[in-house]
């Protein structure tokens, strides 16, 4: 079903990036709707931050094609650059290409508020707003970047990728470099900026916890888009919906997962520790006491298991592995077809 | 166009960084303070000379036979003039060689000497001397200049003519001529700090360029949020228009002082201050081109400072000052001619030491070579690879 244009921030449709003769995205195809937090993941190389320079303006058209538009403006179109730059806003992954750690974080945002035309006067109201949202200490406001700490830096950073207002907001790894107890302080503040401006925001990271703020996901892989969907839905299309169970066996080797695996009622098994095993099995209630019985009757020192939700971590791994798999496959056979030819 | 809010970034920047005030405001004043107080006094305007003679004296030939009131040992009086009469020359020795020998043995002193810097020049008084003052016909006089030093090889061109001028007179052989050099022309007054006033041209040219080179070689390429800034609305010709600007206004300020500096030091001008102020501005003006051309160029801050130091060298060394144009080859004479300094340094000594206005074609010139290094900047800049 086709959205109403006016919810969609972006569309792409059969997006396809080359440089040279490599080409890096495949007609990847999404939409995203006003006020949506969606999450980019993928590992390096994956193409999250071509796509994302495509819709910043930043890829040269001869570079791509396909239908894109952003804020219902065509990238493509150089005319339409300045527009979509005011329209979007950016977060770079590292501080120091957002912050001029030399002056104070106001002057900051008003340098960068300069940029969109905005008056001195209103640019700063909308930092005050921004600071107070992001709860960067009053007192901080005027001293020099540089002596502030790592988060603040960082949050100074989105402030300045939102003092135009922006309708989309594009933050590149947000939580990479920060220790893991700030790591879901930033995500949470980007929540709530996203509650009380009702941006709409892109986050491309590796860090799979984003996906706790994200109401879409999108997994790429080689280029290729092989999910787009909310994090429910992606977990509830995993066997059982998602429910496994964790089990934690002595002296776990290859051959013993293989013995598991060859449980009939087994759809996946996924190796998360030197001894511990999550195993997806169909009818999750019915089959999880045959589980327990297969072990003992193969000798399997099961000496704990427990039953839990898929992560999306778990998804995303899951499905990089099918992935992998069916490549090792298709390499397979055209190996025997190469041989037998 | 938002460049008001970028010229306001860059002053807040350049107000922030220690370094770059120290740079702007600070270094000048004390190079000139250190110029100022190390110049007193003038260029060398005194020479010591050796004089060797082989003039034969009394010389007789039939044709010329030695009269009882003749005066033949000219080569005495010439050696008594340079070592008496003379406003510029003070005589170190002098030898009377005989024969080939005694004039070896001279020579060989006399070249130590010169060596050792204990005279600037030597004389030979070839062995016809006397004969052809005696008989007014071409007189040879040979001296030797130590070549390292360029400048006192044209200066000693020119004050040798002092002890010719003086024989003359003393010798009574004034009939057909006497050349003088009382005084040079367009030359700093005595009165005035000349070393600093002579070296002016130079001096102020290659502390304003260089200066300024400096202060925007790494404005572009040390800006870290600048590629972010092109996911603004903001076009890379503002980026560089703000750049010129604020530095420009910044310039203004330092070529000031700069010139206040050289002011108080005893900067001689003949010509009108304000042709002198305007000129340092053009060059000031190139300074920040160029500047901004190396930051557009280079990749990284290393680069931008490699470019500058060797850019920097090639510019003084084609400047014309250390070699002269007219000896060049044509080619080079051309590269020379797109270089800044050697259009600055005749602008600054015809105002200066001249009193001439300001040079038209040097002075557009000048800001032609601006002109093409700000084009260059910007076209390099439009075509860098700007990814965040």
């Amino acid at each position: 079903m086709i959205e109403k244009s006016a919810e969609i921030m972006v569309n792409v449709e059969n997006l396809n990036v080359k440089f040279g003769d490599k080409q890096v995205v495949h007609n990847v195809s999404f939409q995203v709707k006003s006020g949506e937090i969606i999450g980019l993941f993928g590992i390096s190389g994956a193409g999250k931050t071509t796509i994302i320079r495509v819709l910043t303006c930043q890829l040269n058209k001869k570079n791509w094609n396909g239908n894109v538009k952003v804020t219902d403006l065509n990238p493509a179109q150089s005319k339409n650059h300045p527009k979509i730059l005011s329209n979007i806003g950016y977060v770079p992954q590292l501080e120091g290409l957002n912050l001029y750690y030399e002056l104070s974080p106001m002057t900051n945002v008003e340098i960068f508020a300069s940029t969109y035309g905005l008056k001195k006067k209103n640019a700063k109201e909308i930092a005050k707003e921004l600071f107070s949202i992001l709860d960067i200490p009053e007192d901080t406001w005027k001293k020099r970047l540089k002596k502030l700490s790592g988060g603040e830096k960082k949050r100074v950073s989105v402030a300045i990728g939102l003092i135009h207002q922006p309708k989309i907001l594009f933050l590149d790894e947000p939580t990479t470099g920060v220790d893991a107890a700030k790591r879901y302080e930033v995500l949470s503040y980007l929540k709530k900026l996203n509650r009380k401006l009702g941006t709409t925001m892109f986050l491309i990271t590796h860090d799979m916890e984003a996906a706790l703020i994200c109401d879409k996901s999108a997994i790429l892989r080689d280029g290729k888009l092989l999910e787009f969907d909310s994090n429910d839905n992606l977990i509830a299309s995993l066997p059982s919906g998602g429910l496994l169970t964790r089990l934690t066996i002595e002296d776990l080797t290859e051959n013993k997962i293989k013995i598991i695996k060859n449980f009939t009622p087994v759809q996946k098994t996924i190796r998360v520790g030197n001894e511990i095993i999550e195993v997806f099995i169909e009818d999750f209630e019915e089959n999880l006491q045959k589980l327990i019985e297969y072990t003992i009757k193969n000798n399997l020192k099961v000496t704990s298991m427990s039953k839990d939700n898929a992560t999306f971590r778990r998804y995303f791994q899951i499905r990089i592995q099918e992935e992998e798999e069916k490549e090792r496959t298709l390499r397979e056979s055209v190996q025997i077809m190469e041989g037998e030819a | 166009m938002y460049l008001s809010g970028l010229i306001r970034k860059e002053f807040s920047r350049i107000k922030a960084d220690k370094r770059t005030l120290i740079l702007i405001f600070t270094i000048p004043v004390i190079l000139i303070v250190i110029f100022g107080l190390t110049s007193g006094g003038g260029p060398t305007e005194f020479y010591n000379a050796a004089i060797i003679s082989r003039d034969k004296i009394p010389y007789e030939t039939p044709e010329f036979p030695v009269e009882s009131n003749s005066t033949l040992n000219y080569d005495d009086i010439f050696i008594d003039v340079v070592e008496d009469d003379c406003s510029a020359w003070g005589l170190i020795e002098s030898y009377s060689c005989d024969n080939e020998e005694e004039y070896d043995d001279a020579f060989e002193e006399c070249f130590e000497l010169l060596r050792n810097e204990i005279i600037d020049v030597f004389i030979i008084l070839e062995e016809d001397f006397s004969e052809t003052i005696e008989n007014e016909t071409d007189t040879t006089l040979t001296y030797y200049i130590d070549g390292s030093d360029l400048e006192a090889v044209d200066a000693i061109d020119v004050a040798i003519q002092e002890p010719i001028g003086l024989f003359k007179i003393k010798a009574r052989k004034t009939a057909n001529f006497v050349i003088m050099v009382p005084y040079l022309e367009y030359e700093v007054p005595f009165w005035e700090t000349q070393v600093l006033n002579y070296a002016l041209s130079i001096v102020l040219s290659m502390l304003i360029l260089g200066l300024l080179m400096n202060l925007t070689s790494l404005s572009i390429v040390s800006e870290g949020p600048l590629p972010r800034m092109m996911l603004t609305p903001t076009a890379k010709k503002e980026i560089i228009l703000s750049k010129l600007i604020a530095n420009s206004i910044i310039m203004l300020l330092q070529v000031t002082i700069i010139f206040a500096m050289s002011a108080i030091f005893g900067m001689f001008s003949l010509g009108s201050l304000f042709s002198l102020y305007l000129i340092l501005i053009a060059i000031g003006f190139c300074g920040i081109c160029i500047g901004l051309f190396i930051s557009s160029i280079s990749k990284t801050e290393q680069q931008a400072n490699q470019i500058y130091i060797m850019l920097f060298i090639a510019l003084l060394m084609f400047s014309g000052s250390f070699l002269r144009m007219d000896t060049l080859p044509l080619a080079m004479q051309v590269i020379i001619n797109a270089l800044p300094l050697s259009h600055a340094v005749p602008l600054i000594n015809e105002v200066t030491k001249k009193g001439l206005p300001i040079d038209l074609f040097h002075f557009f010139s000048l800001n032609l070579i601006s002109l093409g290094f700000i084009i260059g900047a910007y076209i390099a800049y439009r075509f860098k690879k700007v990814e965040v």
